[in-house]
């Protein structure tokens, strides 16, 4: 990927292009750059006259850089597919990509930067749960239209701050859904609920089932909405072992074991990114999937994890994700789908395949024209009560509802078997058949009920 | 010091005044002439002045290098966290305080992070003072790691729960304890209405800081002025002759590493509101790299130095950040500046300034190394004046 990269389309900028003097010159102190002063003035609308800005923040630095990276090139590409279209109120996007370091303090800088400095008319992000609710409340601050795409949290588009209590204000507050945030990709309710679905209905002779992940809120989160939606439907699943082996671990062989030794029929897992190659080289080598029934991943299913594990991955076992290539047969997949190949054929440092991520990123580009285009203008509050409620027909997923209260897509979550079926383009498996699962809100409260476990949809 | 000293004074005196004045006026206007973003990066340096200021009074001063600081930052901001979590919202503090519960919860914040900060120090500092160089960096670095790992994984929230205090020693694991700005919202302090953190001036939130920074400053310049900021010299000079002299090496240490780390504590509540909240990131060993980093830059024998550090390392750090090709590889960037500093300055950013000052000027050769507390060791005192031939 470049580091800069002009289309006819519109201009780009990774961690703000070139040698961005405006910024630079405020930062030396050099009197009061009118760029300065209109960031004091703050609030509403922004961007300069001739563009619509949109910032995006995610992690492109350090062991999930590859998260963040996969999210930057779906993006580019749903901004060159705005700005083909005409752009947004006849404006060119211009987008600015920023790194969070995996810091909630960076993210909020990057934010205010991105805001009071350069006039950001909307922003996307993020690539990290624990930075989205650290950084959330500057967000909710700074009043922007705000579209998470990658992030898991139920936390953050749940409202309900009676029953569950407020995140930000109390210990044991669950809620921390912000007017001004929305999200696209399917969270971890929605992600473990499928899971928990499939498990119940399609696997025979599932009953001893054991957790294997990451070991920070993420990982426990996942584990904890498995087993309270699998109790929901009915499942009468015994939970024999869990284990969370460090995130990043380079070892996670004394935790295989453990959970080898319960003698599970189903292993759940939440591991992504480094860490699933990880856990499935080891898991291979200790004999882990010749013993058990299946093994499930949340987000494992993404095109770089497969390329890396080739045929370390047994076929067989069911992956999850927010997005896969082959799952959505409609024609805004395959336009999608064209437009990515055909911006990346030349740079080898990209699959030509999207990742999980890639749908709801692209989306948001094209949420944010739409929602702009009804409002007439880049106001912050105009553009959030549009997107309240708002249906995006042509997302790669098919049709996709912002919700008006918890600010979720109603975005689905795909399980599929690991196979050498599916027509990819790199050495390695893709997934065939699969199945998508999508949850609503009253759905999701019966089923958890008496966990004290938020839906966040 | 033997001739010339009071014409060296006279001259210290009058520079120090108008460069001081010069940076207080800076310092007074700074908000008012850059946007809010750059406001949060001066209190941000603001900040680590004061944090590598207290490090240094361990390391520059005592000769102890403290690889764990984070762990002061961390347990004030936490207790702050929890503070303004637990005040924020109760209806009490709201109708005792009315109009000022906000100022009045960061006060308590701010006394109770401070606490918690020497009582760390009381213990911790009591165990790690007793063994000496990397031995003691080791301790302090292990003692901040353990504390890291009960934020992160809510260790101490399962023993809260386990002796029966509920959530009160909830940490939040990974997602920390982040705040609602809300709660650092409007206060009405006799007819005088402001937000205390407003992220779109900060005006409030940055005179506060400075004003508390400016006393914190002065208090620590003030200690290692006194007798006791003389015995911690003599500590870091000598040991065994400081004790054969009756200084009590170990009880110094451990006062100095308590002093410190108060103040340590004092800059973890500042933090608290500024960024939103407490995060396990305040605790880890990369936090307690920052003031090590800075005091090295800056330069750890002058009494300024880790400050200017803490100035030279941000705004070096978003310089990089604008130039696309530097800032995939910052860590790069800033250990190759690093390497630099401590191959060829002597004494930080600013022995590096007053070896450049000294080449110009005659009195500026003997100033350079009087207005320094340098170890003997590294600058023999018959050399003062030989200094600008030497470079």
């Amino acid at each position: 990927m470049t580091d800069e990269n002009t289309t006819p389309e519109g201009t780009y900028e990774h961690r703000a292009a070139g040698l961005n003097r405006r910024r630079f010159l405020t930062a030396a102190g050099a009197g009061a750059a009118a760029t300065s002063l209109s960031g004091c003035l703050g609030g509403v609308g922004g961007g300069g006259d001739d563009t619509v800005h949109i910032g995006a923040v995610f992690l492109l630095s350090g062991i999930a850089e590859v998260l963040g990276s996969a999210s930057e090139a779906s993006a580019r590409v749903g901004a060159d597919a705005v700005n083909e279209a005409g752009g947004i109120l006849d404006m060119d996007v211009e987008m600015t990509f920023l790194d969070h370091e995996g810091d909630a303090d960076r993210a909020s800088r990057n934010f205010q930067s991105l805001v009071q400095e350069e006039d950001a008319d909307a922003l996307i992000g993020l690539t990290s749960s624990g930075v989205t609710l650290g950084s959330a409340s500057t967000a909710e601050e700074l009043g922007v239209p705000y579209t998470l795409t990658d992030i898991g949290t139920p936390y953050v588009t749940e409202h309900d701050y009676d029953t569950y209590g407020n995140f930000y204000e109390e210990d044991e507050g669950y809620a921390a859904g912000i007017d001004n945030l929305f999200r696209l990709n399917a969270n971890t309710s929605i992600n473990t609920y499928g899971m928990a679905k499939f498990a119940t209905e399609e696997l025979d002779g599932v009953q001893r089932v054991a957790n294997l992940g990451p070991d920070y809120a993420y990982g426990q989160q996942c584990w904890d909405y498995f087993k309270a939606y699998a109790d929901g439907l009915g499942a009468d699943f015994e939970y024999v072992a869990s284990e969370f082996p460090s995130l990043g671990a380079g070892d996670m062989t004394p935790q295989i074991n453990s959970v080898m030794d319960a003698d599970p029929d189903l292993v759940f897992t939440s591991f992504w990114g480094g860490d699933t190659t990880t856990f499935v080289q080891q898991a291979a080598e200790q004999g882990l999937f010749d013993q058990v029934e299946d093994v499930f991943d949340t987000i494992g299913a993404a095109p770089g994890n497969f390329e890396s594990l080739g045929d370390t991955i047994p076929r067989g076992i069911h992956f999850s994700g927010w997005y896969w290539h082959s799952a959505f047969d409609n024609e805004a997949n395959s336009e999608y789908l064209r437009r990515y190949r055909e911006t990346y054929q030349d740079d080898d440092t990209v699959i030509g395949i999207p990742s999980f991520t890639g749908a709801s990123t692209y989306s948001s580009v094209w949420m944010y024209k739409q929602a702009m285009e009804q409002a007439g203008s880049t106001d912050f509050d105009d553009v959030i009560s549009e997107m309240e409620g708002m249906t995006f027909e042509d997302d790669p997923r098919g049709s996709v509802t912002l919700d008006a209260d918890s600010h979720q897509a109603n975005a689905p979550t795909v399980i599929g078997e690991i196979s050498d079926s599916d027509d990819v383009p790199y050495d390695g498996p893709g997934m065939d058949p699969t199945t998508t699962y999508t949850l609503d809100r009253e759905t999701a409260l019966d089923l958890l009920e008496g966990s004290g476990l938020p839906p966040g949809v | 010091m033997s001739y010339g000293v009071r014409d060296r004074l006279a001259g210290t005196g009058r520079e120090a005044v108008v460069l001081a004045a010069v940076g207080a006026l800076a310092l007074l206007l700074a908000p008012f002439l850059v946007g809010p973003t750059q406001t949060r990066l001066l209190i941000t340096i603001i900040l680590f002045a004061v944090f590598s200021t207290a490090f240094n009074l361990l390391y520059g001063y005592t000769g102890l290098l403290s690889f764990g600081h984070a762990m002061f930052v961390a347990g004030a901001g936490y207790v702050a966290a929890k503070v303004f979590r637990g005040l924020g919202t109760s209806p009490a503090v709201e109708s005792t305080f009315g109009g000022t519960s906000v100022l009045a919860a960061f006060l308590i914040a701010l006394v109770a992070g401070v606490l918690a900060a020497i009582l760390l120090g009381v213990t911790i500092g009591y165990l790690c003072v007793q063994r000496e160089e990397i031995y003691f960096a080791l301790l302090t670095l292990s003692f901040s790691m353990a504390i890291w790992a009960i934020v992160q994984q809510d260790i101490s929230g399962q023993l809260g729960r386990y002796i029966g205090a509920g959530s009160l020693l909830d940490t939040g694991g990974s997602d920390g304890l982040p705040i609602s700005f809300r709660l650092l919202g409007d206060v009405d302090l006799f007819g005088l209405q402001f937000t205390l953190v407003d992220i779109n001036n900060y005006y409030a939130y940055y005179f506060i800081v400075l004003l508390i920074s400016a006393g914190a400053m002065y208090a620590l310049w003030r200690i290692v002025r006194s007798p006791f900021g003389e015995a911690c010299k003599a500590i870091r000079e000598n040991p065994e002759r400081a004790e054969a002299l009756g200084i009590d090496r170990t009880y110094h240490s451990w006062m100095a590493f308590i002093i410190s780390g108060a103040f340590s504590g004092l800059v973890g509540v500042l933090f608290v509101p500024l960024r939103g909240g407490a995060l396990p990131n305040l605790a880890h060993w990369s936090f307690s790299a920052f003031p090590v980093i800075m005091t090295v830059i800056g330069g750890p024998f002058a009494f300024l130095g880790p400050a200017a550090g803490a100035l030279v390392f941000e705004y070096v750090r978003e310089l990089i950040s604008q130039v696309p090709m530097l800032e995939e590889r910052w860590q790069l960037v800033f250990g190759l500046i690093l390497l630099g500093v401590v191959i060829y300055f002597d004494n930080g950013v600013v022995g590096g300034l007053r070896r450049l000052r000294a080449r110009y000027t005659d009195r500026g050769a003997a100033e350079a190394d009087a207005a320094e507390d340098t170890p003997r060791t590294d600058v023999q005192p018959d050399s003062d004046t030989e200094r600008p031939e030497d470079d």
